[in-house]
């Protein structure tokens, strides 16, 4: 029997453990990748934290993933002054924030809630639902120490590449394995690595490799038909949309009570996807609805040349340049719909020279 | 503060280093308590009230008790230690399980009652530092032990932070004797405990979450049936999740402990390699398991008052080892179907022992009849039989993970149906990826547990080179760094 010796095994270890750590994270250098933040639960309630602080030049963003490509925080910020909150999470229905918001005695800010048909009109507890209701339901018992935890992994996460566990986690890694499908059984969506990235802010950007790279768009396409093909075929109806349209509608007049705004908003999609989710959910019988019913502002993209302008590479998200142009375009008609400027007066003629009329 | 957490490597570095300046025996115990208080704060601050009043009770009545020598009165004391400790738990753990079935009870008997949604959260480790207080002052009661003289050694026996919200369950006799004199890790001891704290995570990080949480939560989570092989392999990722969930957690508290210097118990044994019942239990959340026996079982009598007595005894603590666990009736269910699988044990193994002891006369009596009719008892001298009833306890344990982890006992048994193939066009859920990993996790555990059940981690340490020893700890530190899930909360926290 051998005598243990700990130590020993000790040291062994901990050089071995720094030396793939290094090795690891040259690697990915090596390969390309860009930083992307973790859009995990703790980011999330970091700025959860901060609704009390929103106004009407910094609004509260709730919706799908289309607002967090679509509307550039940084640009906003250029032109309002102040940055937006954003707490949209991808592929997520945006209702059950919306309710926390209203049950919030506190919030009383403005609020931007981005309507992606599909996923906004789904019956309550739904799929579409669960990592939204995952989020509200974590927020309060996001601990002091889970908030120290945060903070240090913020300083780690902006130095090191492979803390991405969207893309260079063990279980991403795993799914790269080339293991058969299994008939019947669908693992979810398979974006690829080159797609997106988030930032700390929660922006999400697709990469300069995907805006370049036609065959990773098609990609992206066919992962858009993946999910249509796995997606209910028939759209709520009846009574279930009756009580979407009045859950909805609580929620905003519980916000409206405090003094705060809402408006919803329908961000652009573009060529088969438009063409699918305007027959699955006509305008008139949604989006119409939805706004007579709650008698809220909306903004629908395709009734402002300005916001009709552009390309969705990937027929659902707009290109990081694209977006500034979009958020350029949109602060006026947000601006129309509140009845009020949203420009800091330093750069409001600057900013002004850089949109397009509408 | 969770053992996976960026925070607890600072704080752990912190005290590491704050306990082996040249403080005074005093001052160090201070600090640790003090840690143990922040430790705990981190969570939600106000319930360090809670924690204060149960200790502070418990003390004084375990003094008092202790010189106290009127039966009466001694009996008046413990019942108030009791009273405030089980209180509190039932309040904060039972309140709102008990106001939903009386609000039932009404209803079903006519009268329509509708009472207020309580607001109660449950203070993060309560199940465990009240069973902790309870063993020190029902000991004290019974003269097992004497009351601790020292404030600050009792404070730190409750509130040591390895253990304090989810175990090992310690008693006094475990910890309190080490807190009477100085104690500093060895540089063994240090790195030993540096290995079983990255065993723990390596358990609870990559196992538990990375790699089984999500099909075990998938399949657990479904309002439909689904097809036998998925059901099969949700219950097993749920059954290796719990083990290395909980294993991992009581795994990173005694590694930690031996950090400073401090031995906690053993709370795991390989218990998938059980071999009955009564054995899982002895492998399973020893702690608890020793806890309910001691302060719960016997003193109902036990064994000692007949067959029908000691299964109805053996009932009632399942019944509420099942409650200890969650204010749900699938957690009774799940603690009824164990004490009915140790009820059936106990009479098999009583059954077998009269029908040996018969035997045994006939042979004597009438060699030549007996050699012609019996049928040899079954015996475990046989590594495949072992094996075998291994294999048939863990199949029963799973059944019974079914209660543990469903919401309802409807999804409970739409489950049940779905693995026993009585609902056969469920759907398929799983990706071909799910159900490898689920299998090949399944496989090496019961592999492991089977190899290991007669053996320790630390003898199986000393029979490999050190090498060897370091490249499983590098390859279980690799493995956390790549999974990435860095602040999941444990399930035992719940409890």
């Amino acid at each position: 029997m051998n005598t243990p010796n700990y130590p020993k095994a000790a040291w062994l270890a901990l050089a071995l453990a720094l030396t793939f750590v290094v090795g690891w994270e040259f690697y990915w250098r090596h390969e390309n990748y860009d930083l992307s933040y973790n859009d995990d639960e703790s980011l999330w309630a970091s700025k959860r934290k901060l609704i009390y602080q929103s106004s009407p030049a910094r609004p509260v963003l709730i919706g799908s993933s289309r607002i967090k490509f679509d509307l550039d925080l940084d640009t906003w910020k250029r032109i309002t002054g102040e940055k937006p909150i954003q707490l949209s999470i991808v592929g997520t229905s945006p209702r059950p924030i919306l309710t926390d918001l209203g049950n919030d005695p506190n919030f009383k800010g403005m609020l931007l809630v981005d309507v992606t048909e599909g996923l906004f009109f789904t019956p309550t507890g739904s799929f579409p639902e669960k990592e939204a209701v995952k989020r509200v339901k974590a927020y309060p018992n996001w601990s002091l120490s889970q908030q120290i935890s945060f903070q240090l992994n913020r300083v780690l996460e902006s130095n090191l590449l492979f803390l991405d566990d969207q893309r260079l986690a063990l279980n991403p890694l795993l799914t790269k394995l080339p293991i058969p499908s299994r008939p019947g059984a669908w693992g979810g969506p398979k974006f690829p690595d080159a797609f997106s990235v988030n930032e700390f802010d929660r922006q999400t950007k697709m990469t300069d490799a995907f805006v370049a790279d036609t065959s990773l768009q098609n990609k992206v396409k066919g992962v858009w038909q993946d999910i249509g093909a796995h997606s209910p075929k028939k759209a709520v109806s009846g009574p279930m949309l009756v009580d979407i349209l009045n859950a909805t509608k609580q929620a905003v007049d519980q916000i409206r009570a405090r003094g705060g705004e809402v408006i919803f908003i329908r961000t652009p999609s573009d060529g088969p996807m438009y063409e699918i989710e305007k027959q699955a959910f006509p305008r008139a019988l949604y989006w119409d609805r939805l706004l007579a019913h709650t008698q809220t502002p909306g903004i629908y993209f395709s009734d402002y040349p300005a916001l009709t302008r552009f390309t969705c590479p990937e027929w659902s998200h707009l290109t990081p340049k694209d977006a500034i142009r979009f958020t350029q375009d949109l602060i006026p008609v947000v601006e129309q719909k509140m009845g009020r400027s949203l420009q800091k007066r330093t750069s409001a003629t600057a900013s002004k020279t850089n949109s397009s009329p509408l | 503060m969770v053992f996976n957490s960026y925070t607890f490597i600072i704080f752990l570095a912190v005290i590491l280093v704050l306990h082996n300046l040249p403080f005074s025996w005093t001052a160090k115990k201070v600090n640790l308590l003090l840690a143990s208080y922040l430790f705990y704060a981190l969570w939600n601050p106000p319930f360090i009230l809670l924690l204060w009043l149960s200790t502070v009770v418990d003390f004084y009545m375990a003094r008092l008790i202790s010189i106290e020598q009127r039966p009466t009165r001694r009996k008046l004391l413990l019942t108030v230690s009791l009273v405030l400790n089980l209180g509190m738990l039932s309040y904060f753990k039972y309140g709102g399980f008990l106001l939903e079935n009386f609000t039932a009870l009404l209803s079903a008997v006519g009268i329509v009652f509708q009472a207020a949604k309580p607001d109660i959260i449950l203070p993060v480790g309560i199940s465990f530092y009240t069973f902790v207080t309870l063993s020190y002052t029902l000991d004290v009661y019974r003269r097992k032990c004497a009351p601790e003289p020292s404030f600050l050694n009792f404070a730190l026996f409750v509130t040591y932070f390895p253990h304090l919200v989810a175990g090992p369950i310690v008693r006094p006799e475990d910890l309190i004797p080490q807190f009477k004199t100085p104690r500093r890790a060895t540089v063994e001891q240090l790195s030993w405990g540096l290995f079983l704290l990255s065993l723990g995570l390596f358990m609870k990080v990559t196992i538990a979450d990375g790699l089984l949480a999500e099909t075990a939560d998938l399949i657990f989570g479904l309002p439909f049936p689904v097809q036998t092989l998925d059901a099969w392999t949700g219950v097993l990722a749920f059954s290796g999740q719990i083990f290395c969930d909980f294993a991992g957690y009581s795994t990173c508290a005694i590694g930690v402990s031996l950090c400073l210097g401090f031995v906690l118990p053993d709370n795991f044994r390989y218990p998938y390699a059980a071999i009955g019942f009564s054995d899982f239990w002895r492998r399973w959340h020893i702690t608890l398991s020793t806890w309910l026996r001691d302060y719960l079982y016997i003193p109902l009598g036990g064994n000692q008052h007949g067959s029908v007595r000691t299964y109805v005894n053996l009932m009632i603590t399942m019944l509420l080892g099942g409650l200890w666990h969650g204010a749900s009736w699938t957690f009774v269910v799940w603690g009824a179907l164990h004490g009915l699988f140790l009820c059936v044990e106990r009479f098999w193994r009583d059954w077998s022992a009269r029908r040996r002891a018969k035997t045994a006369e006939l042979v004597v009596n009438e060699p030549l009849i007996a050699q012609a009719s019996i049928i040899r008892p079954l015996t475990f001298s046989n590594s495949f039989t072992k094996f075998g009833l291994a294999l048939l306890t863990l199949f029963l344990v799973n059944v019974t993970w079914v209660f543990f982890r469903a919401p309802t006992f409807n999804g409970a048994m739409l489950l049940l149906l779905s693995m026993f193939g009585v609902i056969p066009n469920g759907a398929p859920m799983l990706t071909n990826l799910a159900i490898l990993t689920v299998g090949i996790i399944t496989v090496l555990l019961i592999a492991c547990h089977w190899l290991m059940r007669d053996s320790s981690l630390v003898a199986l340490s000393k029979r490999l080179p050190w090498w060897v020893l370091s490249i499983a700890w590098v390859s279980m530190l690799i493995l956390v760094i790549l999974t990435q899930k860095s602040s999941g909360s444990f399930i035992y926290f719940q409890f």
